[in-house]
């Protein structure tokens, strides 16, 4: 069953002089997490304080659980739409402590002692009821805010941004914590984010934006396997594309409309590959995980690869296999 | 994915766009549009006068003496300018750059001369440096006479502005430099920067938006000002007003030099605005450290505690020494019951003003932001102009929409119960309150805004999402976090209307009084000593809760 | 917070006391409908101490209540004409005739009789249509520092503009009523033509540019920024009795010199009331005009105000007499008020400041 359906949604900020988002188009099923990635400026702000009722549409239908909360006729105010949003900078009360800002949005007073207790013993939290968020760190105040967001047990989570803040090592353990625990409240999650490791980690399905549009929405790997663009394909890791003159040098026989990537792995320093290519190194430069090399092909075409090791001969053999090449249309 | 038929023509066809404005006008749009009317009324009074043309004597007045009222008035501008910058940031810069002795005291105390009318301080260096004055008699005690000192003239008047108006430059001056300049000057010192260049080239930038800001308040006050420039016989574009207003008897000539006042002073208001733009990224510094101040030598240390004190002295001790002595004179006749009265009715009008100010500005900022349309939002705007307008400009502007709906009131009652109520609004505290509202609703709407704006959007709208209404939320969020800003305006507003002067005038109720109308009829009636002991009053009321706002800024 | 507690405390405490003057100020509102006779409203420009005496005094004799509300005439003009049949106002006092004329002119008082009024005020100090009367007189004259001026060198205004006192003459602001009435007064004699170079004439004498008030010129006389001054003859006697003990000693510093003797007199203004047009209590607004033309009220205001009285029956003060008795000008005081604007016009046009 669809609990999110969007349906040519549209915004702009002014009047129709840039879209700020352009006729986008999706739906979630019941219990799925999804991951909306962009980068700056994709609109993927601008997309979920539609869906939480914080902006209003200029155009398209929203439907939750198959009722319309937002379209050109109907606008349901945020507090009715039982959707919860841990936004980008927690936005934790400062002036309640921290049993206060969870128990904000529980509406049964009877049961919100232990709801309380619940949702924090949930994220780890337990014991730090009395506690302001200006004590706490900041992956306490980020388990806060998302203890706070469940709390109400919304029928959409949705979270913004939610690891920017946090430095790298405390990240990926979180990232982890989070998806545990979005998994065992069994709720449908929109995860908003620019880093594509965040997206794979956590969600089931990966929606790319970009300048407000849908360009692509599939599952992790398939949007890995068969990107449409190459800029969906360049969100997993760095790719190399290949103009159709030097895929010929390796023997391949590029089709017409169609032009190919590889990933910057899939290109090898060995004889084992189907398709091959002598090429001249011309500069080596270490990038720690890995070396980029700079070749020049014997018809004068240049282009970078990725290396485990350091070559030091002047000469190399590289090739790739096709089943690894990324295909697109060419408009 | 699907593709979907629709593209911009059809999402902003004229149906969607009504479609859109059925779903988005809210109860909040209507409140907000029926606030801003209420306060714009006299504002739009005044404009609509415009077109009615100038009266008869207007080409008298563009003749003989249009020309000297700019002359006056741009003097003003420039040397209040001057004088203010000087002394405001200079001392701004001594107190929280130095560590020098009583420098505690000292930065209060800089504040001070805000809690006195320009209109008194004026009448207080007349008498300094009057004939037989406090400053001739002093000489003459030593048994020396000093060469006639006038100050009753243009720069007299300037002077006298600068030091009742600095302390609005001191204090925004004062703030970025406490929080800000930290980290500039480290910076400099690790780039072997000499600290007079830094203050010039890094810190002097770094400041200059909330110092504009200080001096358009300045400005404002400047433009504004009518008793001073009556009492030193300087001829500006308010005197010019009443002038027009009462001696020549041509409101219609008076709206139209209002008109000519107001377009200066929007002109200085945009310059604000442009400036303000700028002030967005330095206001992102997070984690500012509060300035550690200097110590030097024991004789560099009474030299900056004497140059600090310069203008708290001249603007603050010296008026306030003239009233004592003058108030000591004439204590046993002005001090009565009938004053404690009076007093008392000046504090309650104040309070009553200040919190219904408060009140509307409240309700403006956030019903505004509770609406969803863009067109009202940018509305509100025009409410917040009143504070340019000369306070007798907006009597006239409170006066003619007031007495139709006075006078309509009238007709409704006399017909339904044959009963006349007299004049509901007009001569009574309603209509007196509504017109401080008009005027001050600025003063107390830009901190609260200031303190919404710092707290940001996103923990309402996070109590949105957890299921609380616009209202709870205000109350639950909003509220207990701009408190700061509440006080701030509360008190603003209630030192302006203690001081305020020719709106009270022209509206107040009879049998009711306020200090600020009781000193100016004494020194109307060339009484200017027995006017020191209600100046005074006004004084004392107005330094409490300056001293309180200095910590609240400081905090 | 606490500070917030205790403001909000105090705000309660102003709020509790606001309203109860706001009642009260209601309360007076309906007064006049539910008892009519106990009432008199005052719009006046006079807020002397001696005027609040009279007003208790009238109050105790009559148990007509006096409100009053305080503001310059012209304030006080404009308030009743934009509140037109709606004005609570009973009667209007002003500090000069122009005023009261203008009033009339304005159809915002009214006419009315009175023999009391008619036997107390002397006919060319009462409007012809009784609309208003005069209470107090003035005589705006010169006055000369006495150690540098002989009396015997001045005579009239119109002299004031001779060379011999180049950058000696002291006057206050064209904006003052009593300088406005005074031109009026020559406009009305003279013509516009003379009265402008008349005024051309003083701008080209004086000592400094227009400043301060009629007290300022006096003490400026005896600083020696000048050596003669047109002032109020009220004001000298104001500083002659002024707690401050340099201002006694500028009072006693200058002769006072009563111009136009030999022709059509001193110029002189008057304060002075009349009743509403719309008065809701015209009775009591009759009542309280004739108590103060009255000989008691006259004399409190002859002694306590330094104002020469009206009622014929009473002597000016003791102090006033000593300044000797003078011919002054008997103008219909009506003139001062047609001419008003005109003299506006002059002074600017003379760069009268």
């Amino acid at each position: 069953m669809n609990l999110l359906e969007v349906t040519t949604l549209s915004k702009s900020f002014d009047q129709g002089k840039t879209m700020a988002l352009d006729q986008v188009s999706f739906t979630i099923k019941q219990g799925k997490v999804i991951a909306i990635v962009g980068e700056s400026g994709s609109a993927k702000t601008t997309l979920i304080r539609l869906i939480s009722g914080l902006e209003t549409p200029d155009y398209g239908v929203i439907k939750l659980k198959g009722e319309v909360i937002s379209s050109l006729e109907t606008m349901v105010p945020p507090e009715k739409r039982n959707v919860g949003l841990v936004f980008q900078d927690y936005a934790l009360f400062p002036h309640l402590t921290v049993a206060a800002n969870v128990g904000y949005g529980i509406k049964d007073k009877t049961m919100k002692e232990a709801r309380i207790a619940e949702v924090l013993n949930l994220v780890g939290l337990a014991g730090y009821e009395k506690r302001y968020p200006h004590q706490l760190s900041g992956g306490q105040q980020q388990r806060v805010a998302l203890a706070r967001a469940i709390a109400p047990q919304p029928e959409l989570l949705i979270l913004d941004e939610p690891f920017s803040n946090l430095d790298t090592m405390l990240r990926e353990q979180l990232r982890n914590e989070i998806f545990e625990i979005i998994k065992k409240t069994a709720i449908t999650a929109i995860f908003v984010t620019h880093d594509t490791e965040d997206a794979l980690a956590v969600s089931d399905r990966i929606m790319v934006l970009k300048k407000g549009k849908l360009i692509q929405k599939d599952k992790a790997k398939a949007l890995y396997k068969k990107p449409d663009t190459p800029y969906v394909a360049s969100l997993f890791g760095t790719i190399i594309e290949l103009k159709n003159n030097v895929l010929e040098e390796f023997g391949f026989t590029p089709e017409t409309n169609k032009h190919y990537a590889l990933r910057a792995q899939d290109i090898k320093i060995e004889k084992t590959t189907k398709y091959q290519l002598e090429v001249q190194l011309k500069r080596v430069q270490f990038m720690g995980e890995y070396y980029q090399i700079e070749v020049i092909t014997s018809n004068g075409n240049q282009f970078m690869i990725h290396a485990p090791k350091k070559y030091k001969q002047e000469t190399l053999t590289i090739g790739f296999n096709p089943k690894n090449l990324l295909v697109f249309e060419t408009n | 994915m699907t593709k979907q038929a629709g593209n911009k023509n059809t999402i902003y066809s004229v149906s969607n766009s009504i479609k859109r404005f059925k779903r988005d006008i809210n109860q909040w749009s209507i409140t907000t549009l029926t606030i801003v009317f209420i306060i714009a009324i006299p504002i739009l009074t005044i404009f609509f006068k415009l077109f009615s043309g100038p009266g008869e004597t207007w080409d008298h007045i563009v003749k003989n003496l249009l020309p000297k009222y700019l002359t006056n008035t741009s003097l003003l501008i420039i040397g209040c300018t001057t004088l203010v910058l000087l002394m405001g940031v200079s001392a701004a810069w001594i107190v929280s750059r130095y560590e020098f002795p009583y420098r505690k005291q000292l930065e209060w105390l800089l504040i001070l001369p805000l809690a006195i009318p320009s209109y008194i301080t004026a009448y207080s260096y007349a008498g300094v440096f009057d004939y037989g004055g406090t400053l001739e008699l002093l000489f003459r005690t030593v048994g020396t006479t000093l060469p006639k000192i006038d100050i009753m003239n243009v720069s007299g008047l300037i002077l006298i502005l600068s030091l009742s108006l600095y302390p609005y430059v001191y204090v925004s001056a004062r703030t970025v430099f406490l929080t800000q300049a930290n980290n500039l000057i480290e910076a400099s010192k690790l780039l072997g920067v000499g600290e007079f260049k830094t203050f010039f080239k890094l810190i002097l930038p770094l400041a200059r938006p909330a110092i504009i800001g200080g001096l358009i308040l300045v400005l404002m006050e400047v433009l504004n000002d009518y008793g001073a420039a009556k009492y030193y016989g300087v001829s500006t574009f308010t005197t010019g007003i009443f002038r027009a207003w009462f001696a020549l008897e041509e409101p219609e000539t008076a709206v139209y030099l209002s008109a000519i006042l107001v377009t200066i002073i929007f002109g200085l208001i945009m310059i604000e605005k442009w400036q303000r733009r700028k002030i967005g990224y330095h206001n992102d510094i997070k984690n500012n450290v509060i300035l550690k101040r200097k110590n030097t030598t024991k004789k560099k240390r009474w030299l900056l505690f004497f140059l600090a004190s310069i203008p708290a002295v001249l603007g603050f001790i010296i008026p306030v020494l003239q009233l004592l002595y003058w108030a000591s004179l004439t204590f046993t006749t002005v001090f009565s019951w009938d004053f404690m009265s009076i007093s008392l009715q000046s504090l309650s009008i104040a309070l009553l003003a200040a919190v219904l100010t408060v009140g509307f500005a409240l309700g403006l900022i956030y019903m505004s932001k509770w609406n969803k349309l863009k067109l009202i939002k940018n509305l509100t705007k025009i409410s917040i102009l009143g504070y340019a307008i000369p306070g007798a400009v907006i009597a006239v502007g409170v006066m003619i929409p007031t007495l139709i709906i006075d006078k309509w009131l009238n007709r409704m009652i006399a017909a339904a119960f044959d009963h006349n109520i007299g004049l509901v609004i007009n001569g009574t505290i309603i209509g007196l309150t509504y017109a401080y509202m008009v005027r001050f609703l600025a003063v107390g709407y830009n901190p609260i805004e200031a303190n919404a704006l710092k707290i940001g959007d996103r923990l309402a709208e996070s109590s949105r999402i957890l299921g609380k209404s616009n209202i709870k939320t205000f109350f639950k969020i909003n509220f207990p976090l701009i408190q700061k800003g509440v006080i701030s305006g509360l008190l603003l507003v209630f030192v302006d209307v203690m001081k305020e002067l020719p709106l009270t005038l022209i509206l107040k109720p009879y049998d009711v009084s306020t200090l600020a109308v009781k000193a100016y009829e004494y020194a109307s009636d060339e009484l200017i000593a027995e006017a020191a002991l209600p100046s005074l009053l006004i004084i004392i009321t107005g330094i409490l809760p300056v001293i309180f706002l200095n910590k609240l800024i400081t905090k | 917070m606490s500070i917030t507690k205790y403001l909000v405390l105090v705000s309660v405490f102003f709020m509790a006391i606001s309203c109860k003057t706001d009642k009260k100020t209601e309360v007076k509102e309906e007064a006049p409908v539910v008892t009519k006779t106990q009432e008199v409203n005052v719009y006046t420009h006079r807020h002397y101490a001696a005027d609040q005496e009279l007003f208790a005094q009238f109050e105790k004799e009559t148990g007509i209540k006096v409100n009053v509300v305080n503001a310059k005439a012209d304030e006080l003009m404009q308030k009743m004409t934009s509140e037109g049949e709606q004005s609570p106002a009973d009667v209007l006092i002003t500090v000069d005739a122009g005023r009261l004329v203008r009033a009339k002119d304005k159809g915002l008082l009214q006419g009315v009789t009175s023999t009391t009024l008619d036997k107390n005020i002397p006919a060319h100090l009462r409007d012809t249509d009784n609309a208003w009367f005069a209470l107090t007189k003035r005589a705006r004259v010169i006055v000369y520092a006495k150690d540098r001026v002989k009396p015997e060198a001045l005579s009239t205004y119109e002299e004031l503009t001779s060379d011999k006192w180049k950058k000696k003459i002291l006057i206050r602001s064209s904006s003052n009523i009593y300088n406005q009435s005074l031109l009026a007064s020559i406009i009305a004699h003279d013509g516009v033509e003379k009265a402008k170079a008349w005024a051309e004439g003083m701008v080209a004498n004086m000592a400094r540019t227009p400043k301060g008030n009629d007290r300022d010129q006096v003490k400026a006389v005896v600083g020696g920024e000048g050596d003669i001054a047109v002032v109020n003859t009220y004001y000298i006697g104001k500083l002659l009795n002024s707690k401050n003990p340099e201002e006694v000693k500028a009072g006693e510093g200058v002769g006072i010199f009563f111009p136009n003797q030999d022709g059509r007199g001193t110029h002189i203004n008057v304060s002075g009331a009349g009743v509403a047009k719309y008065a809701p209590n015209k009775e009591n607004a009759i009542k309280f005009i004739e108590f103060l033309s009255s000989k008691a009220a006259q004399e409190v205001f002859a002694t306590a105000n330094y104002e020469y009285p009206v009622n014929p029956e009473v002597k000016a003060s003791e102090l006033l007499t000593s300044w000797g008795a003078f011919k002054e000008d008997v103008l219909p005081l009506a003139k001062l008020g047609e001419n008003n604007k005109k003299a506006v016009i002059t002074f600017d046009e003379a760069g009268w400041q």
